[in-house]
């Protein structure tokens, strides 16, 4: 193909604009029967966690309309196994790694980082600042921030820490559920992010109406899948309007159409998530597709499309 | 485990709210196993996003089929499908029963209890079928099917049950036939006769017919297997979202130690006894 589809975040040099997103790629090796994984522009690792963590009590999941619920809960091996055990696959892939990672306090994501830092072999880091599934700082109910990605100052702090501990490329991952998404894409790159990724999952409910009870047994969960995608591109367009560094767009993309409008909005690459569920190729359809629009339309670098809104 | 493009052979009702569905596929029918379960998109739209895991009703030559039961929209939707269709389809996946492969049956049992209630009991037809195939050495009577519904018209597979020679016990609620009362009971009977270290228990069905299960085999002294049922997204351990809590065996746990292992993959059959019930 005659379209030169590379893209950059920060020092990290990407063929494609096409990764997949953290915790729906399971450790990568689940999609090898699937697809050519050295085709694919990155894979952002399930978020690991200091310890290792059980995850949240069952059920789990649950599909509503045109998306689904998740409170996985970070199950995760911990850092010390995810080095040990899934990291050596990874490595092998040939394509960028970006380790997600993820604390209960800023001591921890540092831990995190360091230990992956120190085993090398890797790409980045994309910090989990936006889990709704966890508790963050159990300390005192009422002036507890659920999450570091409610608060520009926690963001600032949390990313700023990890930033002097690893030279690698690094994303700071957002939540949506906040009321003003650019403030909270600025205080990462005040930080030193390369980049911010955006956008997590909603915080959402479902409730089983004859028993009253919340169907999951986190009682709340995160929302994902092609329902969440335009209030995601909306996002995707106010960040990047407010930040310098790269935004990286995430939410429902199933096709390469979906893609499309996070790059045009601003993005410089984007993440396939819930669909690789029911469709586990679909990151080299996407990835396939966008190849074919820009031959199509006639634009030679994938970078011409990106933030070229016409608005 | 492939990712195909399925023709539907056949997708018509067997019983009120059950459809039967037949797909057409040499290498999924050759390498399914029972209690083994195959992804299907109900429908090429994003509502319903997700596919739906179905167990095998039986494999043969170039042709698997399923029993399922209408309970949602993606149900409802593949109940429209005509044969012609194609239905994109990931599988075989997970962890069947441990009948051995087609002609290898331990042979430290003598006799076989499949238990199952409602869109359990299809699985246990391919597992029958499976056990008595030509060369297992497995003798049909040496099978016992006990199968459990509502009311009469709900016992699926009566007639492919028949058609392997198995002993088939049956239990209503509404006593319209068989034993009036659980399907558990019944199996609580045949098990009271039962040499315990002979016999082996599968089960498949509702959770709460799976715990009574587990308890009468666990009184008994009788090693049982279960399918589970757990929502599902991907169905190949990506997700990490079928979770379903086991005792945790490992050196040094506490004794009420449990972990969450995915019924995907370590599943959907798991020994009754290592489930932490709750």
């Amino acid at each position: 193909m005659g379209v030169n589809l590379e893209t950059r975040i920060g020092k990290l040099k990407l063929k494609n604009p096409v990764l997949t997103a953290s915790g729906t790629f399971g450790h990568a090796k689940e999609f090898e029967k699937f697809i050519d994984l050295s085709r694919l522009g990155g894979i952002v690792t399930k978020t690991i966690t200091v310890k290792p963590r059980l995850g949240n009590p069952p059920p789990r999941i649950v599909e509503t309309p045109s998306g689904m619920l998740n409170a996985i809960g970070l199950q995760n091996p911990g850092v010390d196994k995810f080095v040990e055990e899934k990291l050596p696959y990874f490595r092998k892939i040939g394509v960028p790694v970006i380790v997600s990672a993820m604390g209960y306090t800023i001591e921890e994501l540092v831990h995190v980082v360091r230990t992956v830092e120190k085993a090398g072999g890797i790409d980045g880091f994309e910090l989990n600042l936006s889990c709704p599934n966890v508790s963050y700082g159990q300390k005192g109910k009422d002036t507890q921030v659920k999450m570091f990605a409610h608060d520009d100052a926690m963001i600032e702090a949390a990313v700023s820490a990890v930033r002097k501990v690893t030279k690698r490329t690094l994303l700071a991952k957002l939540g949506p559920d906040v009321s003003d998404i650019g403030r909270m894409a600025q205080a990462a790159e005040r930080a030193g992010a390369d980049g911010v990724s955006l956008i997590n999952t909603f915080g959402a409910m479902a409730i089983d109406v004859r028993t009253r009870r919340p169907v999951l047994g986190n009682k709340t969960g995160g929302l994902s899948g092609p329902c969440i995608r335009p209030i995601a591109v909306r996002l995707t367009w106010e960040a990047a309007r407010r930040v310098k560094i790269p935004v990286v767009g995430i939410g429902g993309i199933v096709t390469a159409n979906d893609a499309l409008e996070f790059l045009i909005a601003g993005a410089s690459a984007v993440q396939v998530g819930t669909a690789n569920f029911g469709n586990p190729a679909a990151p080299i359809e996407v990835l396939e597709g966008l190849a074919r629009f820009l031959e199509s339309e006639k634009i030679p670098r994938l970078t011409d499309l990106v933030g070229s809104l016409r608005a | 485990m492939f990712r195909e493009i399925c023709r539907v052979l056949e997708n018509a009702p067997v019983a009120p709210g059950h459809y039967a569905l037949t797909l057409r596929s040499g290498r999924i029918a050759r390498n399914a196993r029972p209690g083994q379960f195959l992804q299907i998109l109900c429908a090429d739209s994003s509502d319903p996003l997700l596919p739906r895991p179905f167990s095998f009703l039986d494999a043969e030559h170039d042709r698997v089929s399923f029993l399922y039961h209408v309970v949602g929209k993606g149900t409802q939707l593949l109940s429209q499908v005509r044969p012609g269709e194609d239905l994109r389809v990931t599988g075989p996946l997970g962890h069947g029963f441990s009948c051995g492969t087609r002609r290898v049956v331990d042979r430290r049992f003598t006799s076989f209890a499949l238990v199952g209630g409602g869109v359990g009991i299809p699985p246990l037809h391919h597992l029958a079928k499976t056990l008595v195939a030509p060369g297992s050495g497995v003798r049909p009577e040496a099978v016992h099917v006990f199968v459990g519904a509502r009311e009469r018209s709900l016992l699926l597979c009566e007639k492919e049950f028949k058609r392997l020679e198995v002993k088939l016990h049956v239990a209503t609620d509404d006593g319209s036939k068989g034993h009036k009362g659980y399907v558990t009971e019944v199996l609580d009977e045949f098990l009271s006769k039962a040499h315990p270290l002979r016999t082996r228990v599968y089960a498949c069905g509702p959770t709460p017919m799976l715990r009574a299960a587990n308890g009468v085999c666990a009184r008994r002294g009788v090693e049982c297997e279960v399918s589970v049922e757990v929502p599902m997204a991907c169905g190949f351990g990506a997700c990490i979202g079928c979770a379903i809590k086991v005792k945790d065996t490992s050196a040094g746990a506490a004794p009420d130690a449990y972990r969450y292992a995915l019924a995907c993959q370590e599943g959907p059959v798991f020994k009754g006894g290592d489930l932490a019930w709750e």
